[in-house]
């Protein structure tokens, strides 16, 4: 049962350009440049209930604004979304009740206070009945190991544990949907591994519909099956991980260990990686593969040799980078000093 | 583990309940900065004997200002301290916060509330250090009354409370709507020195706007941006009773707030959906 | 560093942050204009003291004068207060900047000076214009320009307020060497400087209390908007004019060597932390 579908959502901003020099800035006084920027250009998606699924794109593909637009923080300049039969936008009470986003590097525990009183404070928000809040947060407070911290000053915690006393706020309430975006950036190996660990245990126990966003492939990689990889604010891939590498991989990881030494026409045939006494490592086309792999076969004594696929990280970097790119602004142009909504 | 979900619109006691939690959170953050609190108690004590000492002064040279006597002025800027204290207390940290929200993009959170994000976003900080200005006021009051001899009727009493409310509410409503235009102007002057003009023209008595420079200003803060009356009504209701043409202005006090509350409200809806959060 | 390319680099400084100011152009418009609204309800209120209690004068000034003294006050604050000043030194010895003093050959102070000169050069060059325009439709409150003398003196005495009002405040970041927290005694300080300066009132009102108007005069808070106010409007001439003046400039040389010694002591002091 499809609980998040998006239908061509798309978003433009408006951007005010700065141009430089004190006489351009005193013009700027009078009137202003601005171009559009597309942050995401249709998109279209179907998440069904309890389903794991990783936005994958680097920065400034629109992630985070598709997120923002499926949790009624802004507004969508065209196309539609509907999250379990509500449309996010128009912020009803309901479905506020029911969906929770967690953000990076983003705090909105009081600050001062210990993470419980925020706890307090999110329970009369919510409405959430006494005796059941006690025992999620009991639970969630288990589960994340952070007993011992919730009576301390949310700012004398390190950065992971902020981020677990942020995702007990979020799910507190007991959400049907949870947004994360970016959830582990900043954080050290180990709090990312906990805070993995406790996302996937929580999801699969609670069978809540999970939408994550990140650009490591490490928390994708252990929190979910279906990945869409998203550069410029377009889709480029839906699917399985694993599926990736076979529709974007256009080269093979070819190495030969040849019985005497390696031979420096064989190393022509593709580009070289390494090369160390007899062992010979070659990115080569995927379609030239067999040939190569018969020739050098028939012509030298080779002793072993592997065909392997490039790493992931390298697959989708070049699926990032051969993302179309809009009518408008290049990649070159200088960071926006302020937006306001069209 | 199911949960029953509250689908019902939360209600008035549902906010009521948000706001002592408020209030208990910004006791405990105010008592963990006690250094800070107790300086802010003193600033405040100082300001206040520092103006009442200018017009200790200016009353040696006058029997009144503008047709207020001494103790009747006392008794003015009571009212004034009254309103300014509830305001700094209560309303100013949420508002001045929003201000911060929007010109940062962090509003984000706060909309994704199940509750009213104007309630939340104007009383959910609190800053009890400035109800140090409030219990001054009081005493200051008393005092007033006392030395002058007034003894203020029943009728006063029930009444005064209620428009210093209305004055509370009127400066409420100017300062949410100037919060709320940053969203289409940028970044806006510093809400708080916002908050300044607004005090600096509402301290007087209407009286002293007379004249060429004055009448304009009287017009227009009486009526379009009514902030005369917050602390004007209620003073004259204490200080100054059977007035003619008191009732007149009473009662359009009431209306303008009532107007006033209205407008805000469809000013600061209209300014969320203007409101874009900061691009990631 | 030679003068010319240390000149070179504060106007790129400034430049670049007058410029950052300008992309905020509302705020900008808006906060020069606005600096101006205490001054109408400081008339009104004036004014109605003056009809309400019949008389000519108060303490020898007229409705007028009262109103032109306000003005005159502002322009005297113009050069003596110093936003951020002491805050800045507190917080640059907090963080630890303070260091880059102590490492190259640059005077904290002197840098800080000639920064602070800069700054209100540019930030009063872009004001001149509403600032005159103010000015100009509040002409009729003065008495008229005052003779050559007394504006040599005034604007030396405006010159001196400048550097004690400087010297002051930089003392005052100084104790960031010693405590940590400056912001309470800044409170403080500008508290007092509020009555102290004349900025609240015309000094002259206090002539009914004459123990409280000699301690107020005998302290150096008068120089900064008092003084050349009434330098200006004529209420103080011919010898006491020239004695204000020595007085002034002693505040000021005063607090020169006060700031120095602090800084020289608290450097000592710093660096027996190590850092």
């Amino acid at each position: 049962m499809a609980v998040i579908k998006i239908q061509d959502l798309a978003k433009t901003y408006r951007v005010y350009q700065k141009r430089e020099g004190l006489a351009a800035s005193v013009r700027g006084l009078f009137r202003r440049q601005h171009r559009m920027v597309e942050a995401v250009r249709g998109i279209s998606l179907t998440v069904d209930e309890g389903q794991f699924v990783a936005f994958l794109g680097p920065n400034g593909a629109g992630k985070t604004t598709t997120l923002k637009m499926l949790s009624g923080v802004v507004n969508p300049t065209s196309g539609t979304a509907e999250v379990m039969g509500y449309v996010p936008w128009e912020r009803q009470h309901a479905y506020r009740r029911r969906f929770a986003l967690v953000m990076g590097q983003k705090n909105q525990l009081w600050w001062d206070l210990p993470a419980v009183e925020s706890f307090r404070l999110h329970q009369q928000i919510y409405g959430i009945e006494p005796t059941a809040f006690a025992r999620t947060q009991g639970e969630l407070v288990e589960l994340l190991d952070i007993g011992s911290l919730i009576h301390q000053p949310v700012r004398e915690l390190s950065l992971g544990e902020r981020m677990k006393m942020e995702l007990v706020t979020a799910l507190l309430h007991r959400p049907k949907v949870l947004f994360l975006d970016e959830p582990t950036i900043g954080l050290d190996v180990v709090a990312q591994h906990s805070i993995r660990a406790f996302l996937k245990d929580y999801q699969t126990k609670q069978r809540v519909t999970v939408l994550l966003t990140s650009h490591y492939m490490k928390d994708v990689l252990a929190l979910c099956e279906r990945v869409v990889v998203i550069a410029k604010g377009q889709i480029m891939y839906d699917g399985s991980l694993a599926g990736i590498t076979g529709k974007f991989g256009g080269h093979k990881i070819v190495t030969f260990k040849f019985s005497d030494k390696a031979h420096a026409d064989v190393a022509s045939r593709g580009e070289v990686l390494s090369c160390e006494g007899p062992r010979l490592r070659l990115r080569i086309d995927r379609a030239a593969v067999t040939g190569v792999l018969g020739d050098v076969l028939a012509a030298y004594d080779v002793e072993d040799v592997s065909v392997e696929d490039p790493p992931l990280e390298e697959v989708i970097a070049e699926v990032f980078a051969s993302a179309p790119n809009a009518g408008g602004p290049a990649e070159s142009d200088p960071a926006p000093v302020e937006a306001v909504e069209r | 583990m199911m949960q029953a979900i509250d689908d019902s619109d939360p209600g008035v006691r549902r906010h009521l309940g948000v706001w002592r939690t408020c209030l208990g959170n910004g006791l405990i953050r105010d008592m963990m900065f006690r250094g800070n609190f107790l300086i802010e108690c003193i600033t405040s004590m100082a300001w206040i004997v520092m103006n009442l000492c200018f017009y200790l002064l200016i009353f040696q040279f006058t029997q009144n200002i503008a047709g207020w006597e001494k103790y009747p002025y006392f008794i003015f800027l009571a009212t004034g301290m009254l309103v300014n204290g509830l305001m700094q207390t209560f309303v100013m940290p949420g508002i001045e916060e929003f201000s911060e929200l929007i010109r940062r993009g962090n509003l984000d959170f706060i909309l994704m509330k199940p509750i009213d994000t104007q309630f939340l976003v104007s009383f959910h900080r609190v800053k009890w250090a400035s109800l140090t200005t409030f219990f001054v006021g009081l005493g200051l009051l008393g005092y007033g009354l006392w030395q002058g001899g007034y003894v203020p009727t029943p009728w006063a009493v029930a009444i005064y409370p209620i428009y210093v409310l209305c004055g509370v509410a009127i400066l409420y409503c100017v300062m949410v709507v100037l919060a709320s235009t940053s969203v289409w102007m940028g970044r806006n002057q510093s809400l708080g020195d916002f908050w300044f003009y607004v005090t600096i023209f509402s301290r007087y008595p209407l009286e002293i706007y007379e004249g060429s420079l004055g009448q304009p200003i009287r017009v227009g803060f009486s009526f379009i941006v009514p902030i005369l009356l917050a602390v004007n009504v209620p003073a004259r209701f204490m200080a100054r009773p059977l007035q003619e043409g008191q009732w007149a202005l009473a009662v359009y006090a009431l209306g303008a707030t009532g107007v006033c509350l209205v407008l805000t409200r469809w000013i600061f809806v209209r300014a969320l959906r203007g409101y874009r959060s900061a691009s990631s | 560093m030679a003068i010319g390319s240390r000149v070179v680099q504060w106007w790129t400084i400034l430049r670049i942050s007058l410029e950052e100011r300008l992309v905020y152009r509302a705020d900008f418009a808006l906060g020069t204009l606005m600096r101006f609204m205490p001054i109408i309800t400081q008339i009104l209120l004036i004014r109605a003291v003056f009809e309400s209690s019949g008389r000519e004068r108060i303490a020898g000034f007229t409705n007028n004068d009262v109103v032109a003294y306000y003005l005159m006050v502002l322009i005297s604050r113009a050069f003596s207060s110093m936003p951020t000043l002491a805050s800045g030194i507190a917080m640059e010895i907090r963080e630890g900047d303070v260091k880059r003093y102590l490492v190259q050959p640059v005077d904290m102070i002197g840098f800080l000076l000639l920064k602070r000169i800069a700054w209100k050069l540019i930030y009063y060059t872009v004001a001149l214009g509403p600032f005159a325009l103010v000015f100009y439709l509040c002409r009729g409150f003065f008495p008229g320009w005052p003779d050559a003398v007394t504006m040599t003196a005034y604007v030396t005495s405006l010159l001196l307020a400048f550097l004690i009002g400087f010297f002051l405040e930089a003392l005052i970041g100084m104790i960031g060497f010693w405590f940590l927290e400056v912001s309470s005694l800044l409170f403080i300080y500008m508290l007092l400087n509020f009555i102290l300066s004349g900025h609240m009132f015309p000094l002259d009102f206090l002539q009914q209390f004459p123990i409280v108007q000699t301690l107020f005069t005998s302290l150096p808070f008068q120089y900064l908007a008092y003084f050349p106010a009434a330098v200006f409007l004529g209420k103080i001439s011919g010898p006491d004019l020239v004695y204000g003046l020595i007085i002034q400039a002693s505040w000021a040389v005063a607090f020169f060597v006060a700031c120095r010694l602090a800084y020289a002591l608290g450097v000592r002091h710093y660096s027996g932390y190590g850092g």
